[in-house]
């Protein structure tokens, strides 16, 4: 018959991919039609998600929805996937530093070196906090286990923090088994989709990043392989997906600070959250001085966040 | 092949090459790993051993050793003589009073350890001379037993249910304690029912007329006895219960208490030491190759499109009412449960029916429950049974696999009742986790 | 012939049983780490590495013992037909479907190399060509895999203790191929 079939797993579960993934490629598979069709997999179903790159790069997996940073892509870039501190503070942030500050370029050179190609990137939420216990200052965040992204983690070790990372699947149950104490990895939006809000009780209104980045990548021969308007529909699906987070996150983070009833709300005043910003800039420069290409992104974080603020409401306020 | 053909195949040469007699894990491995070369495409070879790596992330496994250690500690460490001897002592005055007594010492060992073996084994090797030697009629004895062990993996801590949290996704603690009131409810209906019948008969469970002979002192320093399991089971739950201690940090402690206490009672030898250490390993490396295997079979089947396949047979081709396909299921079970062990028929077929049953409407956690006193019968169950013929290679001579076919009836009745009266009411397996977990 | 296949059994028997031995106090290894996990979370700050160093335990525990457990006997059987036959019957059907058991832990060696070469910074298909490359010098040690942890640990050491785990269960299960074959050609070959 020679309908394409492609393997594609994402690094979230059901629940959230309901929102983030499934509309996008039902949407592919419908236009496609006969010509070709995608399956979808969620986290860690086929392949578990510390061996999803090798996977994509063998051509077990064709394709893969994740950030660079939980797939441990072995690239000079991985570490700006998912959440790099305080790199952004709103979801348009993200496709404005990859389609107008080059970022697009330094990711697609990074990864046709190991043999993948990197489709789009797009945003989800900011970096929230949701524990069982009360975050109120930074002294409280001390011991705290929480499930976070490995570059986080390393950034929020400073304050005492203990990362660990488990099977996206298996937090829930984490939590009520004791192995966590809490979460940073999502925005109360996601917290209240799969289930987080139903085992922990606060929320920290301060982020430590506004938006996770991440991205659609595929098997380079897999992408070549495909007529140049399957490719061009690939595309626009993903577009279609970046859209939808767009609105769904922005949204249901006002709407569910104001109205939730799972979690209560807690801050750390702004002086002293001040801090915690302080210290990523610090971060930034140990980053920077790993490799000239990581030197690149971040001068071109340095760039951006100048120029927001220079522009002055509503890009940046204070 | 259609992703019909592809369940079937794999399946169908599952079964057959388990009825060849290779190990299990060898069987369901093959042929996952064949399918892979065979229909996967590029880079399908890589399945088999990445699922050795989802194994590794799956850190609820190690509770596996510790709970597998605990039970051989008890049951080579004879700690239970003295619980026995309890029950004895303060139960045998009455008629049927030993046999309730042995139902009530499996519950205590049920929470000391996660498996039904180890129930089996203490209970054939303590409970069952004494009470034949005590003229209790032998099918009553031999059911008295398989029914009670069978309470071993219902009552926290459970090795199957870790395993069915894992595949559902489902907390292991409101599993858990999920599993204690149907225990309980278990353990209730059939001392319940000793007590009738042999009422009704008392020469089915004569009452003991030396026991009034034992001095008060004597009798309650056995009743202190019993405070043991109870404190190894309190070292073991009251941290996790109150989040001091992890799951697996708990299943660890569990271990260290019952070896402190096994040492304590000057019950440990280095050569029971030696033993139990060796038997943990044994039983261990073979729930988790069968894990490995069977998590590459699973990944395999479901990459291949043959979950799918399934799904839509039981929902859309069929068209059942969900009670139907739930009811089915369970018949299933009890077929497989003639020739597949617990954990190939967990990790095997669980991840095929769990999604199902999530999207049939019903409670996770619930299932859990029906699903481990389902195996549980069919363990028991005649022609074959895994139970059945742990029991007949434990019992001695004069009780023949005839007398433990018929010795099950009752209990297998009683077993069948609970699991309808938990179907009939969720809450009583529902109302404690979710009186503690609920906020 | 039987006399090689019995002499190739009594080495790899007695070299898997050693090895099979040193692994069971592996459960206490395993034991003390997650007790010093519970300690240190609460008296001092809890570990970092406590719950992956559990996991690596546990990996090492039940690969490397697992040729212990073959001998012992201890891996389920499906013995519905399996438990009635002779004890030539049985080492017929066993000499046999132990070629199903060879071939899965064949792909799970190959699978292993294969992603062992990765973490070793090698993203080509031919493993054993880096493998020899590397004594060879023909190839050279790239970017190495770590663990997307905070810890951050080498990925390579698990992965070769898996590969070699795996290496000695082929070798385990080709000697009970052999011992079935001597079996059938008459031989005493103790269980
Ligand atoms: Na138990
Ligand atoms: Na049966």
């Amino acid at each position: 018959s020679g309908t394409i079939k492609w393997r594609m797993q994402t690094y979230a579960g059901p629940s959230l991919a309901a929102h983030v993934i499934d509309p996008a490629i039902e949407m592919f598979n419908k236009i496609a039609g006969d010509r070709m069709q995608i399956e979808l997999f969620y986290a860690d179903q086929l392949v578990p998600t510390g061996e999803l790159f090798r996977a994509m790069q063998k051509g077990t997996i064709d394709a893969v929805q994740s950030d660079d940073d939980s797939m441990a892509s072995p690239t000079d870039v991985t570490v700006f996937g998912g959440y790099f501190p305080f790199a952004s503070r709103y979801s348009l942030d993200v496709p404005v530093l990859f389609n107008q500050y080059g970022l697009n370029e330094i990711w697609d050179e990074e990864y046709s070196a190991v043999g993948v190609k990197h489709i789009s990137a797009g945003a989800w939420d900011p970096c929230h906090f949701a524990t069982k216990d009360p975050i109120r200052s930074l002294a409280d965040l001390k011991g705290k286990r929480v499930f976070t992204f490995p570059t986080a983690g390393r950034f929020l070790s400073q304050f005492g923090v203990v990362p660990v990372t488990l099977p996206w699947e298996d937090i829930e149950v984490a939590v009520q088994t004791g192995e966590l104490d809490g979460i940073a990895w999502s925005g109360i939006t996601e917290d209240y989709t799969v289930g987080w809000a139903d085992v922990t009780n606060y929320f920290l209104t301060n982020n430590i990043s506004g938006a996770w980045a991440g991205s659609f990548f595929a098997n380079m021969d897999r992408w070549n392989e495909l007529p140049e308007d399957l490719q061009t529909l690939f595309r626009v699906c993903c577009d279609q997906s970046h859209y939808y987070r767009q609105w769904w996150y922005w949204g249901g983070e006002a709407s569910l600070r104001v109205d939730g009833t799972k979690m209560q709300l807690t801050s750390i005043p702004d002086a002293e959250w001040a801090q915690v910003e302080e210290a990523a800039l610090k971060f930034w420069d140990e980053i920077a001085a790993e490799s000239p290409t990581k030197a690149k992104v971040v001068e071109i974080f340095k760039k951006y966040n100048a120029d927001m603020a220079k522009a002055g409401r509503p890009y940046r306020y204070g | 092949m259609s992703q019909e053909y592809i369940a079937l195949f794999m399946f169908g040469a599952m079964m057959v090459m388990l009825l060849t007699g290779q190990r299990v894990f060898g069987a369901i491995g093959a042929v996952g790993a064949i399918a892979a070369l065979a229909l996967w495409g590029t880079g399908g070879q890589d399945i088999p051993f990445s699922a050795a790596m989802k194994l590794m992330k799956w850190y609820p496994l190690l509770t596996l050793p510790m709970f597998i250690f605990m039970g051989y500690v008890l049951s080579e460490s004879r700690l239970a003589d003295d619980l026995y001897r309890m029950f004895h002592v303060w139960m045998g005055p009455v008629n049927g009073g030993l046999a309730i007594g042995t139902i009530a010492l499996m519950v205590l060992v049920s929470a000391m350890n996660g498996l039904s073996v180890a129930g089996m084994a203490i209970g054939a090797t303590i409970a069952l001379p004494e009470l034949l030697r005590r003229g209790y009629d032998k099918t009553m004895v031999t059911g008295v037993i398989q029914a009670g062990s069978s309470l071993g993996i219902l009552v926290p801590p459970s090795v199957v249910l870790v395993l069915y949290a894992m595949i559902a996704r489902q907390p292991v603690g409101q599993l858990w304690l999920a599993g204690v009131v149907p225990g309980l409810m278990m353990a209730a209906l059939f001392i319940c029912y000793i007590w009738l019948r042999c009422r009704l008969q008392p020469e089915l469970g004569p009452a003991m007329k030396d026991a009034g002979d034992v001095p008060r002192a004597e009798k309650m320093r056995l009743l202190w006895a019993g405070a043991l399991p109870l404190m190894i089971f309190a070292a073991m739950m009251v941290p996790f219960v109150n989040g001091w201690t992890s799951l697996v940090e708990s299943s660890a402690i569990g271990a260290l208490a019952a070896l402190v206490a096994s040492v304590l009672k000057r019950r440990m030898t280095w050569a029971i030491f030696e033993t139990c250490t060796k038997q943990t390993l044994a039983i261990s490396c073979m729930f988790m190759w069968i894990i490995l295997a069977a998590l590459g079979f699973g990944a395999v089947f479901d990459g291949l499109g043959a979950v799918k396949a399934i799904d839509n047979l039981f929902t859309d081709q069929l068209g059942l009412d969900p009670w139907v396909i739930l009811i089915l299921m369970q018949l299933s079970f009890i077929l497989m449960g003639t020739f597949l062990d617990d954990t190939a028929m967990l990790v095997i077929v669980a991840p095929l029916y769990v999604p199902l049953v999530k999207v049939l409407g019903f409670d996770l956690i619930w299932y859990g429950v029906l699903y481990t006193i389902t195996t549980q019968i069919a363990y028991m169950t005649p022609p074959f049974g895994y139970n059945l013929f742990l029991m007949r290679a434990m019992a001695p001579p004069e009780v023949s696999l005839n007398d433990i076919y018929r010795s099950i009836i009752p209990f297998v009745g009683i077993m069948v009742v609970a699991l309808a009266l938990i179907m009939a009411f969720p809450q009583i397996a529902l109302w404690l986790p979710q009186t503690i977990y609920g906020q | 012939m039987i006399a090689f296949m019995l002499g190739y059994a009594r080495v790899v028997d007695a070299v898997n049983r050693r090895i099979g031995r040193v692994m069971m106090w592996g459960l206490f290894a395993m034991m003390g780490i997650l007790l010093w996990s519970s300690i240190s979370k609460t008296f001092f700050l809890p570990s970092l590495w406590t719950l992956e160093m559990a996991q690596f335990a546990m990996v090492t525990y039940y690969i490397l013992g697992g040729p212990y457990s073959i001998q012992l006997g201890s891996n389920v059987r499906m013995d519905l037909f399996y438990h009635n036959w002779s004890l030539r019957k049985k080492a017929w059907f066993d000499a046999c479907t132990v070629l199903f058991l060879i071939f899965y832990l064949g792909v799970l060696f190959y699978g292993g190399l294969g992603s062992l070469a990765y973490s070793l910074g090698y993203w080509g298909d031919e493993p054993v060509t880096f493998f020899t490359g590397l004594v060879t010098g023909a190839e050279d040690v790239g970017r190495t895999e770590r663990s997307s942890t905070a810890w951050r640990p080498v990925i390579w050491p698990i992965k070769t203790i898996m590969v070699v785990g795996f290496f000695l269960m082929l070798l385990q299960a080709i000697s009970e191929l052999f011992k079935d074959i001597a079996r059938l050609n008459g031989a005493e070959v103790p269980a």
